[in-house]
């Protein structure tokens, strides 16, 4: 027998450099986040300890509040939109396309791109005046269209609109992935049997697709918490924080109030929110998840 | 491929749908790449025309030019490059190593550890993130190209899951044989599974280059001296000092969006494999 060390030297090599990246940049990071989340610090001033303070104020402040709100009015535009979009589009690529292949990139295309030089195009495409957006509704009869980035109600929309338009290719290959593992004869039979096209939609694709759904909510989920480029690139969270959520909240507590500790709490409430969407998720998940 | 809907009507309409969809997720690119050969007063006429003018005068590049030479793009593409290259290949290194320890040498509680690295990953960056900046200050890092690199370098929970997965399902007879002739660990993982590995390898270095490429927040929280800057960040601080200028900003954004195009389609099969095969970013 070798002795213990040497015979597991070698892996503990290899794992060097992961287990130090593990400790120093999350294992670390995390515990520290925590701590700081109970304190008051202003990064300039020595850090004072509040307790609890830091989570009663954003529990209770209007600001924080709207930030909330702006946060699941995000998520509900978003994760229902990008999911139904990328499921819609995945099946009718797999319903035998010749020409699937460029559709695939076209729809993918987004994905991959530079996200702030994608978001300054839309911005330009949303300007009020001399935008594409708003001189084709002009085209189309719709004069009254609204100033979209600069107006309150729309600019939330307008963030959910380039985020689900930037993902829906990433979700739609997740789910043609799905797709192509459902075995033809069900619609064959389906078919045989004289259902429609949505009824087979309803009945075989989406059941035998569930698995492939559900890891697509999940990943839908935790996105929709965590928009920053889009945001800062289109709106910088404005007018009047109306488009600023969490994760923008976080970063402008953070580096531009430097409110350390506030920002940790903040982001310690978001860690919360995903894991209780993520355990609610679970909890469903053999209601309608076919194994 | 037996899967057809039923009726022409249905199928004229999920055709149309799907051409539809096509045209608008393709639209702004189109739209960019327009708008960047246009001279800065056809920006501002009404009804928006579809004419690249630029194109069809003697200086058909000229936002270009500017964007490129005047306002320092040339910088801001190369330290891109540079970061983005680093980052990725010491992705590849740190996630190859890791993977082959976890798919291939024994440890005592390496699935321990393997399943801390993936559960770690979920931790979103919001909270990882103001640690790593007090980290980075603390270590005199601040405005150099150190944040953006060695995080990427370290941690790569996507990558050490996948490159796992390909190791583990590669033969285990050529290491038993190489064991023999007495290779050691390192020599066996360079010179016969490493070159096996490469498809994976290659899915693992394009995705990480793409995210860092596409990076804005560390950047934006760790460079200050323009000369420093990355292309998103460059773009941004080109639209806060020249808010008109869209002939010029779509150039810049063209420049900024070509290589990952370029990138995609040379790679597509990796990036699609990667990407479908394990889904999480990070």
């Amino acid at each position: 027998m070798t002795p213990a060390w040497r015979r597991y030297a070698p892996a503990l090599i290899f794992l060097l450099p992961a287990l130090v990246g593990l400790a120093v940049f999350r294992l670390v990071p995390i515990l520290w986040s925590f701590v700081l989340s109970f304190y008051d610090w202003q990064i300039f001033d020595q850090p004072s300890f509040t307790g609890l303070d830091n989570y009663i104020h954003i529990l209770t402040s209007p600001v924080s509040g709207q930030v909330l709100r702006n946060t699941a009015v995000f998520a509900l535009i978003y994760v229902p939109g990008s999911i139904a979009l990328s499921l819609v589009l995945a099946s009718v690529l797999n319903n035998a396309l010749r020409s699937s292949a460029f559709f695939r990139s076209a729809l993918f295309l987004p994905y991959i791109t530079s996200t702030v030089a994608v978001t300054l195009a839309w911005k330009w495409i949303f300007s009020t005046r001399f935008g594409l957006l708003n001189n084709a509704l002009a085209a189309l009869g719709i004069d009254a269209a609204p100033a979209w980035l600069a107006d309150p109600t729309y600019a939330l929309p307008a963030v959910a609109i380039v985020s689900i338009w930037k993902d829906v290719g990433f979700y739609m290959i997740l789910l043609l992935a799905g797709l192509q593992t459902i075995d033809p004869t069900y619609y064959e039979a389906a078919r045989i049997d004289g259902a429609r096209v949505v009824r087979r939609f309803f009945r075989i694709t989406v059941p035998l697709l569930s698995r492939s759904l559900f890891f697509v909510l999940i990943i839908a989920m935790v996105r929709s918490t965590q928009t920053f480029e889009i945001t800062y690139a289109l709106t910088e969270g404005g007018p009047n924080r109306s488009s600023t959520t969490l994760a923008y909240f976080i970063y402008e507590n953070a580096f531009i109030h430097f409110q350390m500790g506030y920002a940790a709490a903040l982001a310690y409430i978001l860690c919360f929110l995903l894991g209780l969407l993520t355990l609610v998720n679970f909890y469903f998940r053999r209601r309608w998840v076919h194994e | 491929m037996n899967r057809r809907v039923s009726g022409p009507g249905a199928l004229l309409a999920l055709y149309g749908f799907l051409v539809v969809y096509a045209a608008l997720s393709l639209m702004p690119f189109a739209w960019m790449l327009i708008t960047s050969f246009k001279e800065q007063a056809a920006l501002f006429q009404l009804p928006p025309s579809f004419r690249p003018s630029l194109l069809f005068t003697d200086t058909p590049m000229a936002n270009y030019s500017v964007i490129w030479n005047e306002r320092n793009f040339v910088t801001f593409f190369r330290n891109s490059a540079f970061v983005s290259f680093m980052a990725a290949i010491g992705q590849v290194f740190t996630c190859a190593l890791a993977g082959y320890a976890f798919a291939r040498l024994p440890l005592p509680g390496k699935n321990v550890i393997f399943a801390i690295i993936l559960a770690t990953a979920f931790v979103p960056t919001e909270v990882t993130i103001i640690p790593e900046f007090l980290l980075m200050r603390g270590f005199g890092w601040l405005d150099t190209f150190l944040p953006l690199i060695v995080p990427s370098f370290l941690v790569g929970a996507f990558g050490t899951f996948m490159l796992r997965e390909y190791f583990a399902s590669l033969p285990h007879d050529y290491a038993e044989a190489a064991r023999m002739d007495g290779a050691r660990e390192f020599r066996i993982f360079w010179r016969i599974y490493l070159p096996l590995a490469q498809p994976a390898l290659i899915s693992v270095f394009v995705i990480a280059f793409i995210n860092n490429w596409d990076e804005l927040l560390r950047p934006l929280l760790y460079l200050t001296s323009p000369d420093l800057y990355t292309v998103p960040l460059g773009l941004l601080s080109f639209v806060s000092q020249y808010e008109a200028a869209w002939g010029q900003l779509m150039a810049g954004s063209v420049i900024s969006t070509l290589p990952l195009i370029i990138i995609y389609v040379l790679t597509q099969r990796y990036v699609l494999a990667g990407f479908s095969g394990g889904g999480v970013k990070g």
